[in-house]
C-alpha cells in the first residue's frame, strides 16, 4: 500500500500532525497501537506552565529562556505563536472547543485540586485565572457515592485552601448502584458511559437540584458523556446553578474523548486510521527509510514518500530501555541518553527525573539523527523528542501539538 | 495510657522476635509494653526472602539450626497456617555443581529430621516448570514461604489481646539505670514529639541489629556484626516452589514464591554498624542477584524486576570473645544481670525469623525466672488469631474474600463484605478491598500508607500502587480524619516504592515510573499539593 506520509502512532501528536496533511489533501496513514498518553489528559492543553519551578505567566515570552535543545527553540519564538493558534483552530475543527491563550496561562484544577498553569482548557472544565483563588465564594463539589476513584477529600481541601467555601453535599443514584456492583467498574469512563443515557443523566441533574444549596457554582468530576458533549450539555442546561467538570485520574474522559474526535476528523478527511496495529520494522536504504512491516499486515508492507515517528516515550514504547542501554526500537536513532543505567535516575520520584528529557536527537527540520547524520524522509514528533522534561516545564501536549504542526508545514514545504 | 504504670515487662522492637516476646510474656499472664520507634516488621523482619526454612539449607554446616528450623517450620504450619503456604522446595544441582554433595546434603538433612527425597530431574521440572531445565540433580524437601507482615501482626494483636500494650513509632532514647538495675525506657513519641517514660521491672532488648545500640545506652556491650543482605522481587510469581541450590549456602542462591510475586536473594555482605539505616541497594548488588537468580529459574532474565531491598541480619560473636572472630548464628539471650551485673535487662538476638518462637520462649522463661512466675510455655500449641481454623476452602467467595481470607485467616469473618461500597477493590493487583482496609486500621495500628501496605499488601503487587495508592490514600485519610496527612503519606509512600525501583529502573520498571510520575506529578500535581500545605504552616 502506497501513501505520501505514514505516521507511526496514534496519540495527540501523530493524529494532529495527520490532519494537518491529509487537509491538504495528503494521503496519510496513520499506525495506531490503541490507547494512548490522552488517557492521563488533565482537561488543559499546556504549553509552558514552569520554568525554574515558577508558574509561568506568558509562555510565548518564556520560551526564549529554554535550553537549545528543547523543540520549541528549534522552531523559533515566531514559528511557536504562529503553531500555537494554528493549533487551537485545528482542534476546533475538529470539535474540541478550548479557551485560553498562548500569550498567557490561566490555570486548571488537577484531580487532587491543585492548580496548575494552562493554555487552553476543554469548555465545559472549571478554570481560575489566579493560582490562588476561584472565581467562586462558595461551590458545591457532588459526591458520586462510593467513586473511589475520585480522592474528593482531596479536592475539597484542596479547593479551600483557594479562598473558598466548599459544600460536599452526595448524590446517590440507582444507575450508579448498578455499576458499583462490580467492584472494578467504578472508573471515571464506565461512569461516563452510564450517564450518556439522557434518562440517567436526567436523573443526576435532579438530584444536583436536590443538594446542591445556595452556591454560586456546582462542580462535578468530569464523567458525564462518553462520546461526546451532548450529555454533558443536557445536564448543564437541566442543572439550575452554574455548572462546571473537573478533571478526574485516569482514564481520562476527556481525554477519550479528545482521541475519538481527533480520529473521526482524520478520517472524515479521508486518512486511514490502522488501529490496534504497530509499526514493527522499518528498512533503511542510505538514509531513507523506504518502507515498514506491521505486525498484522506481516507480508504488506507500507510505502510513503516520508514517514514520521509519533511513537511517545518510555510508557508509550517509543522509546526502551533495558540494563545496558536507552535506544529508540524501529530505526535505533541516536537519543541524548547516557550509557550508564544510574544516571538514568535519580532518588525522590517527583524530583527532575533525567530520564523524563530523553529522546531521539533530530536536526532543526525535526529530521531525527542516526550516527551523527539526520534521516532524509523521516521526521520525529511529540513525546518520542529529547531535550525536555514535560512534567517540570508543563509542556507535554504543547510540544505534541506543535512539533506535529511544524513537521507537517516541513513536508508540505517540500513539494 | 498510663504513664505511671508499673509492667512486668518492656519488649524493645516490633520485628518479629519481639512481637513473639510479647506475646509469650502476655501469655503467661505478664504485663506487657511492647515499643517499636516505626512501624512493626520495619527491620530485618520485612526484608527478608518471606522463606519457611526447612532447616536443610542449614543441615551440613549448621546441624543445630537445622534441627530448630525444622522444628519450628512445623510448629508455625500449626500455628500460623494463614501466614503460611506450604509449597514444598527443591535444591537443585547444576552442571557446574558437584553431584556428590547431594549425598552428603541429603543425609545431613536426615540426621537433622528433616524430610529430603531425592527426585528424577525430569520430575522436579514436571512439579516446578520454571526449574532451570539443566539440572541434573533435585532433592525435596519441606521449605515453605512465609508472610512476616501477617506473622508479626498475628503475634502482637495476639499479645493486645491477652492484655498487652503495643506502641508504633516509639522509639528508646535511654534506659532508666538506677543502681546495676534498669527501671524501665525513656522514649520519644514521633507522631507527637513527646518525651516519655516507662518503667518495667524486666525490659527486654529484642531490637535486632538496632539492639547492639540499646545495649550501649545500659553501659553494656554485646559485639554484633550487621551483614547485609540484598534482594529482588520480580513481577510475578514465576516458580510454585522454592528453589535453592544444593551446594554450600552462598549468594543469591534462593527463590521463594510469596503471593503474586517470587524473591531472589541474598547477597551477604558485613557493614558498619553506622550504615544500618541505609538500604539503598546498590547496582552490584543487582547485577550479582540477577545472574544467580537467572541460574535457579532462566526465565527471570525477560521478567520485569518490581523492586530491589535490603536488610540487616544481626550476627552475634559468641560471647566471650571479643575479636568476633567466632560469629554464631544460633539465638544468643543474654542477662545482663549475670553477664555484667546489670538487672532487670535481657537482650535477645541472633537467630532468624523461622526460630522467633523459640527465641521468645528462651527469652520468656529467663523473664518468668526472674519474675516467680512458673506459668509453662503455650505458644507452640496455642494458634496465633487468624488460624485457629482451616481456610474455608469455600471456591463459592469472590477473589476479594479469598484474597483477605489468605492475609487474615479466620479473622477473615470480622471483615465487612456486605454493601457493595465495602466489597470496591481498592488494590486491584492484591484484591484488597474497602472493608479489608477499613478492618485493618480498626485492628491492626495503621497511621500511614507503609503501615496499611504492610497490613494489606495494598501497592505490593504488579503496579506497585500506581492508582490503588491515591484510593487507599483518600480512604485513610476519611477513616483517620486527616486529609492533608493523607496527601504527604502518598507522596511518601511513591516515594518509598520508587527508593526500591531506582536500583532497578530500566525497561518496564522504568516505563511504570514515568507512568507513575506523569500521573502524580503531571497530571496531578501531588508535588505542588504537599509544597502548598508545607507553605501554609
Amino acid at each position: 500500500m502506497k501513501f505520501d506520509t505514514i505516521i507511526m502512532g496514534g496519540g495527540l501528536s501523530g493524529l494532529t500532525c495527520g490532519i494537518a496533511l491529509a487537509r491538504t489533501g495528503k494521503r496519510v496513514a496513520i499506525v495506531a497501537g490503541g490507547q494512548n498518553t490522552l488517557h492521563f489528559f488533565g482537561g488543559s492543553f499546556e504549553l509552558l506552565g514552569n520554568v525554574d519551578g515558577a508558574d509561568v505567566t506568558n509562555p510565548l515570552e518564556a520560551i526564549s529562556s529554554l535550553d537549545q535543545q528543547h523543540p520549541y527553540s528549534k522552531m523559533g519564538h515566531e514559528q511557536v505563536a504562529q503553531l500555537a493558534e494554528q493549533a487551537k483552530s485545528l482542534l476546533g475543527d475538529a470539535g474540541i472547543k478550548t479557551s485560553g491563550d498562548s500569550a498567557r496561562n490561566h490555570y486548571r484544577i488537577t484531580p487532587l485540586g491543585v492548580t496548575k498553569p494552562a493554555w487552553l482548557t476543554l469548555d465545559g472544565l472549571a478554570t481560575t485565572d489566579r493560582p490562588d483563588s476561584l472565581p467562586w465564594k462558595k461551590v458545591a463539589l457532588i459526591n458520586l457515592e462510593s467513586f473511589i476513584d475520585y480522592p474528593i477529600d482531596f479536592v475539597v481541601e484542596g479547593l479551600r485552601a483557594l479562598n473558598t467555601t466548599v459544600e460536599m453535599p452526595t448524590v446517590t443514584l440507582e444507575c450508579i448502584k448498578r455499576a458499583r456492583r462490580s467492584a472494578t467498574e467504578m472508573r471515571a469512563t464506565n461512569l461516563a458511559k452510564v450517564f450518556t443515557n439522557t434518562r440517567n443523566v436526567a436523573q443526576l441533574a435532579e438530584a444536583i437540584n436536590a443538594v446542591a444549596g445556595d452556591v454560586d457554582a456546582v462542580l462535578m468530576p468530569a464523567v458525564v458523556g462518553i462520546d461526546n458533549e451532548d450529555a454533558s450539555d443536557i445536564l448543564k442546561a437541566q442543572v439550575e446553578k452554574p455548572m462546571y467538570f473537573l478533571p478526574t485520574l485516569p482514564p481520562s474522559v476527556s481525554g477519550v474523548r479528545i482521541n475519538a474526535a481527533l480520529r473521526h476528523y482524520f478520517q472524515m478527511l479521508g486518512g486511514r486510521f490502522l488501529l490496534g496495529d504497530t509499526v514493527d520494522k522499518a528498512t533503511l536504504e542510505g538514509d531513507r527509510v523506504t518502507r515498514v512491516n506491521t505486525a498484522k499486515l506481516q507480508d504488506t508492507p507500507l510505502e510513503a514518500d516520508q514517514y514520521v515517528l509519533a511513537t511517545g516515550s518510555f510508557m508509550s514504547k517509543g522509546l526502551v530501555s533495558n540494563f545496558e542501554r536507552v535506544y529508540e526500537p524501529l530505526l535505533d536513532l541516536d537519543t541524548n541518553a547516557p550509557k550508564e543505567h544510574a544516571q538514568w535516575s535519580q532518588f525522590g520520584l517527583m524530583g527532575d527525573q533525567p530520564f523524563m528529557s530523553y529522546g531521539v536527537m533530530t536536526d532543526e527540520h525535526f529530521r531525527p539523527l542516526k550516527d551523527g547524520k539526520p534521516l532524509s524522509n523521516v521526521y520525529a514528533i511529540g513525546q518520542v523528542l529529547g531535550g525536555h522534561n514535560p512534567l517540570t516545564l508543563g509542556d507535554g501536549t504543547g510540544v505534541s501539538l506543535l512539533t506535529a504542526l511544524a513537521v507537517a508545514q516541513n513536508i508540505l514545504d517540500q513539494k | 495510657m498510663d504513664n505511671n504504670k508499673h509492667y512486668d515487662v518492656i519488649v524493645i522492637g516490633g520485628g518479629i522476635t519481639g512481637a513473639g516476646v510479647a506475646r509469650d510474656c502476655a501469655m503467661r499472664g505478664l504485663s506487657v509494653l511492647l515499643l517499636e520507634r516505626f512501624d512493626y516488621t520495619n527491620g530485618a523482619t520485612g526484608r527478608n526472602h518471606g522463606l519457611l526454612h526447612s532447616g536443610a539449607r542449614y543441615a551440613v554446616t549448621d546441624r543445630e539450626s537445622a534441627t530448630e528450623c525444622i522444628e519450628e517450620n512445623m510448629i508455625l504450619r500449626k500455628i500460623a497456617r494463614h501466614c503460611v503456604e506450604e509449597t514444598d522446595g527443591l535444591f537443585i544441582t547444576l552442571p557446574e555443581d558437584d553431584l556428590d554433595y547431594q549425598k552428603t546434603f541429603v543425609e545431613a538433612c536426615h540426621a537433622s529430621g528433616i524430610r529430603a527425597d531425592i527426585i528424577d530431574p525430569a520430575e522436579a521440572r514436571a512439579i516446578e516448570p520454571s526449574v532451570n531445565p539443566d539440572l541434573i540433580g533435585a532433592v525435596r524437601v519441606p521449605d515453605a514461604a512465609v508472610d512476616p507482615f501477617r506473622l508479626t501482626v498475628a503475634n502482637v494483636m495476639d499479645a493486645c489481646l491477652h492484655g498487652a500494650e503495643s506502641l508504633t513509632y516509639h522509639e528508646v532514647t535511654g534506659l532508666i539505670v538506677n543502681q546495676n538495675r534498669v527501671d524501665g525506657v525513656k522514649v520519644r513519641d514521633h507522631r507527637t514529639g513527646e518525651e516519655k517514660e516507662f518503667r518495667a521491672s524486666v525490659t527486654i532488648n529484642a531490637a535486632g541489629i538496632w539492639g547492639m545500640l540499646i545495649a550501649q545506652m545500659a553501659g553494656v556491650t554485646v559485639n554484633m556484626f550487621p551483614a547485609r543482605g540484598a534482594l529482588l522481587i520480580f513481577g510475578h510469581r514465576v516458580n510454585q516452589m522454592v528453589i535453592n541450590r544444593c551446594r554450600k549456602p552462598a549468594n543469591a542462591d534462593i527463590l521463594v514464591p510469596d503471593d503474586t510475586v517470587c524473591v531472589i536473594g541474598t547477597t551477604s555482605d558485613r557493614i558498619p554498624i553506622e550504615t544500618v539505616d541505609d538500604m539503598r541497594v546498590t547496582d552490584d548488588e543487582v547485577r550479582l542477584l540477577l545472574a544467580e537468580g537467572e541460574k535457579l529459574a532462566p526465565s527471570l532474565a525477560t521478567t520485569r524486576i518490581l523492586r530491589a531491598y535490603a536488610g540487616v541480619r544481626p550476627l552475634v560473636a559468641a560471647d566471650n570473645d571479643p575479636s568476633g572472630r567466632s560469629i554464631s548464628r544460633g539465638i544468643v539471650c543474654l542477662d545482663h544481670e549475670t553477664r555484667d551485673g546489670l538487672a532487670g535487662f535481657i537482650t535477645i538476638t541472633g537467630g532468624k525469623m523461622m526460630t522467633y518462637r523459640l527465641m521468645a520462649q528462651i527469652t520468656t522463661d529467663m523473664a518468668c525466672a526472674k519474675l516467680g512466675n512458673n506459668r509453662p510455655c503455650e505458644t507452640a500449641d496455642i494458634p496465633l488469631p487468624g488460624s485457629e481454623k482451616p481456610k474455608s476452602g469455600n471456591a463459592q467467595r469472590s477473589f476479594a474474600f479469598n484474597a483477605a481470607e489468605g492475609r487474615h485467616g479466620t479473622m477473615t469473618s470480622k471483615i465487612s463484605m456486605e454493601s457493595d461500597a465495602d466489597k470496591a477493590l481498592v488494590c486491584e493487583c492484591e484484591g484488597v478491598s474497602v472493608g479489608e482496609i477499613k478492618y485493618v486500621v480498626e485492628n491492626q495500628h495503621v497511621h500511614n500508607l507503609l503501615n496499611l501496605r504492610r497490613r494489606s499488601r495494598v501497592g505490593m503487587g504488579t503496579c506497585q500502587g500506581k492508582l490503588c495508592a491515591c484510593r487507599a490514600a483518600a480512604l485513610l485519610g476519611r477513616f483517620n480524619n486527616n486529609i492533608p496527612k493523607a496527601q504527604e503519606d502518598l507522596a511518601e509512600f511513591l516515594d518509598e516504592r520508587w527508593k526500591g525501583m531506582k536500583p532497578v529502573a530500566w525497561g518496564s520498571t522504568l516505563r511504570e515510573a514515568q507512568l507513575t510520575a506523569t500521573v502524580y506529578q503531571g497530571l496531578c500535581g501531588l508535588d505542588k499539593a504537599i509544597t502548598r500545605k508545607e507553605g501554609s504552616k
